[in-house]
Order: structure tokens, then sequence, then C-alpha cells
């Protein structure tokens, strides 16, 4: 939809240019300080106004997750199908089956109740105990039932060309601003660069961890390459069966559905397909809802239980218009993929490179313990390269689309949450005059 | 509608699957042989030292060229820890070697 490998190409160097680096610095903020997001911001800048920054982060990753809840839902219910053999009948219609799913508001949200509280139970139990256990068999499980599905799509007669769709590059779409958010949006949605998880999780690193090769350059090509599994996954069946590719919710859930009741084996393919995408979507549920429970953990007198009730019952609130709406969901997706998501990136890399000095940064925490040495090249790539690519490729866009409601609204977005996130805070921490605590752990 | 993979489009496919996978495999599998090491040597003599060779020699010169800097006593503390665990451990995790450990002083 964006000029195929022309796409990819953009994005593969965003990936290395922005997002591999700028994981590392999010995982530094998070293992140097021991501290959630506000707590990371505050450690180097002190109580008040600044914290509203990291507030923008978190405001972002709940937002994020309030329609990224639904998506859970929906895959829960399109698997729950496929065990059922519901595709498989005769006569099914998959594009009246998505539309009277979608439209009936008791099962979205009666859905999108039950992964919050799939997503909340997990959670209780903390990091060790909860996410990592789950996780650490989720993820090669998913790799496992994706890897079936692909070699299956690739295997099957026409094949070849789902793979032209998604590499052949149309180099006209590389001048195109809209080629270039996208990519930068894509770039940092399936990273996580920004959404806080990076610094939450660096936050539970012990001193000996390394942060560039694990935290850095393994998370941001590890999820890209979920992605690219997908790729193969999807495209090439779709083509086999001469179907056209579309994208989001219609793919997976109509066009996707279509093509397993016509494939030998079909049921096993579609139960297999719906169960990698559950792992996929669940286990980064269980990350991205961590960002908020760690952070209102450490900034209120409330305990796990009751950080864990406050922020999953924020996402769902905030997601039942997502829920019951896709077009809600499509407009939150464009707002907060393409502009929450870079302005939350913004702040924790200007925090790094800027405040913190990347330079500094690198050499006393960034290169301790790590299992790779990281040289001089990352100080000007966090402090100028980053922020600069950034401003420029979100510049471009609003200059190309100035006259589109969505781009101001966009821009708006980004001025109020800032405005709004640093005065709340400002509010808050009235009196106190708090100075950065500057020290590993923020003691 | 292309129908099928264009030259560029191998080029494409082949340098994600490069990019991608390959070095997620190899980067999988050098952390994971590293912190076991890690946790070896931890195990086995109580610590490790924090800084490759070429990290603490760039440590020292930011410490000496930022001599009012606020971090600059976090910095000598980390410097000094350093060099005081290879000077006590028998295998570093790092390639240190034995000259280069003995040339080491505290600040």
């Amino acid at each position: 939809m964006n000029g195929g490998g022309a796409f990819l190409v953009i994005y593969l160097a965003l990936l290395y240019l922005i997002a591999v680096p700028g994981l590392m610095a999010e995982t530094f903020l998070g293992r140097y300080t021991q501290s959630g997001v506000i707590g990371a911001f505050k450690n180097f800048l002190g109580e008040g106004w600044s914290e509203g920054l990291g507030l923008v982060v978190v405001i972002v990753n709940i937002g994020l997750m309030s329609y990224y809840a639904p998506v859970i839902a929906w895959t829960i219910y399109y698997l729950a199908h496929a065990v059922l053999g519901t595709f498989y009948q005769p006569g099914f219609d998959p594009t009246a089956f998505w539309a009277a799913f979608s439209g009936s508001p008791l099962l979205v949200v009666g859905l999108h109740t039950l992964v919050a509280v799939l997503v909340g139970f997990v959670l209780l139990f903390g990091i060790s105990d909860g996410i990592e256990r789950v996780v650490k068999w989720m993820i090669p499980a998913l790799v496992v039932t994706l890897s079936a599905v692909a070699i299956k799509g690739l295997t099957l007669p026409g094949a070849m060309e789902g793979l032209a769709f998604a590499f052949n590059p149309e180099w006209q779409y590389m001048t195109d601003a809209n080629t270039w958010i996208a990519a930068l949006g894509q770039a940092l949605f399936s990273t996580g660069l920004g959404w806080g998880i990076a610094l939450t999780y660096g936050s539970y690193l012990g001193e000996s961890d390394d942060v560039p090769l694990g935290g850095g350059l393994i998370t941001a090509v590890g999820n890209t390459s979920i992605g690219l599994l997908a790729i193969f996954t999807v495209f090439p069946a779709v083509f086999a069966f001469g179907l056209e590719p579309t994208t989001g919710a219609e793919l997976t859930f109509v066009s996707l559905v279509s093509i397993f009741p016509s494939m030998t084996g079909g049921y096993i393919w579609g139960l297999l397909f719906f169960l990698g995408f559950l792992f996929a979507t669940y286990s980064s549920g269980l990350g991205i809802t961590e960002v908020g429970v760690t952070t209102v953990k450490e900034e209120t007198r409330l305990t796990r239980t009751q950080s864990v009730i406050a922020v999953v019952g924020a996402w769902w609130l905030l997601g039942i218009p997502s829920a019951y709406s896709s077009e809600f969901l499509g407009w939150m997706d464009f707002m907060f993929g393409n502009f929450g998501l870079p302005l939350a990136t913004l702040m924790i890399l200007i925090l790094v490179g800027w405040v913190i000095d990347s330079k500094r940064a690198r050499i006393l925490d960034l290169n301790h313990n790590s299992d790779v040495y990281i040289g001089s090249y990352w100080d000007p790539i966090i402090k100028y390269v980053i922020p600069t690519v950034m401003v420029f490729i979100m510049g471009y866009y609003f200059a190309t689309n100035i006259e589109d409601p969505r781009a101001i609204s966009g821009l708006a977005l980004m001025a109020g949450l800032t405005i709004g996130s640093v005065l709340l805070m400002q509010f808050i921490r009235r009196g106190k005059t708090n100075e950065p605590a500057l020290t590993p752990g923020g003691d | 509608m292309a129908e099928t993979l264009t030259a560029f489009g191998w080029v494409v496919m082949l340098s994600m699957i490069i990019s991608l996978w390959v070095v997620t495999i190899v980067a999988l599998k050098k952390t994971l042989s590293e912190e076991d090491k890690k946790a070896e040597l931890i195990t086995k003599q109580g610590a490790i030292e924090s800084y490759s060779p070429r990290a603490l020699s760039e440590l020292r010169e930011w410490i000496e060229n930022h001599p009012n800097d606020p971090y600059r006593e976090i910095a000598v503390h980390r410097y000094n820890e350093c060099v005081e665990t290879l000077k006590e451990i028998d295998e570093p995790f790092y390639d240190w070697n034995d000259s280069q450990i003995s040339d080491l002083e505290k600040l």
C-alpha cells in the first residue's frame, strides 16, 4: 500500500538509524535510574513540570493500549471460532461474520473486558512470576506457529505473487511524505521505541546485565523479525487464492479467514495462525500495560494490585469506543501511532541526548557490563541525527498535508499532550523543590 | 500489480532476511553465551569487572577531561570499583591481559 519494497527499504533504514540506538538509550535510562517513566525524568530533571514529559510517555502508552486491547479481543474471538471449526461450515461468509461480530456491542465490549481481566491477572504476579513466565514460552510458540503457516503459504501455487507485492519496490513512493511518516510510525510501533516498555523493563535489569545488545539490537530486530515472518505468513497465501491484498482488520479477519477452508488441512493452519496471532498481541499487551503499572506504583501510594487495577481500568474505559467502532480505532491508531509515539520517543531521546548528554551516558553507563562496545558514533546519532530525522519527517508530512484535518489533529494532539502534562505535573508538585538525584537508582 | 519477484524485489527480500533474521540469531547467540559466561564467573569468583579495556580507558579520559562535571564522582567510583575488581579476580570477563591490569591505578 506504501510502495512495497520501497517502504521496506525506508523502514529498514529507520530501524537501524533510529530504533536500534534509540532502544539502547531508552533501556539505559531505565537501568541507570532503576525507575519507571516518570521517575526516570525526575531523576535527571527533579520534581515538577519536567515530570510532565514522562507523563506524556505514560499517556501515549495508555492511549495505544486502549485500541490495542480490542485487537486482542478480536483475536480471542476468532481463535475460539477456529477451534470450533466455524470457518469451515458450508455457506460460511467471512464478511458477514466479521460485520455481525464487530456490530455487536455486547460481544466486542464483553471481549474487551475479558482482555482486561486476562492482562490484569498476569500482571498481578509481577515481572518474573507474571510476564516472564508467560512470555518465555509464548514467543517461541509464536515463531513456531507462524513459521508453520508461512511454510504452508509459500508452497502454494501463486505464492510468488504475494512476495512480489510485498518486496518489489515502487520507487516513486520514496519521495512521498506519507510513506516516510508511515515507515517512521511503523518503525516505532513495531519495535516498541517510545512506548516506555524498554525503559520499564530496563528498570528491572541488574547492574551486571547488558543493555546495548539485549535492550537495543535484539529488541529492535527481534520484534521486526516477527513482522517479516508475518509478511511471509500472510501475503503468499492471500495471493495464492487470488484475493485482493487489504490492510488491517479486513486482511486478518476477513481475507485470511476465507482462505483457510480452501487449504488442505485448513483447520490446523487457521488454528495455528490465530494461536500465534494471540500470542503476539497478548504478550505485547502485557509489556505495554506494565509501563503504566510500574509508574503508578512508584509515583503513588497504590500497591501493585491497585496499580494494575487503575491502569487496566484506564485503558479499558478509554478503549470502549475503539472496541465499539473500528473507524474510531483506526483514527486512534493514526493519531497515537503517527504523532503520539514520535512525540514520546522525542521526549526520551532528548532527555538522553541533551539533558544527560549522550556521550556521558554512553561512557558512564551504556558500556558498563555491556556485551558489545558502543563507540562514539552513538553520541551524535542520539543527540542530533534521530531528533533531526524525526522532526524532518514529521515536518515534511505536515508541510505536504497542511490541509488534511488529520494532520491538524495530530499537531493538536502533540501540543495538547505536552502542554497539558507539563501543567498537570507542575500543579501536582507545586511547592516542592527537590533537585535531580543524578545518581544510579535515583538515591 | 506485479506478478513475479523482480531483481530489486529479490534484493529487498534477501536484505530483510539478512538484516533481521540473521542478525537476530547471531546477536541472540552472542548475548546468551556472554551472559552465561558472566553468570559462571560471578558464581566462581564472586564478581566481574564492569568495563572492557577500551571502555575503561575512555572512562578515565572522560574523568580527566571533565573535572567539574556533576557526574564525575559517580564516574570515579565506577572506575575505581572496576580497577579494584580486576586486581582481585583471577579470570576477567573482558579481554584484559596481565600487563594491562598491573598498569591500572585507582584515581
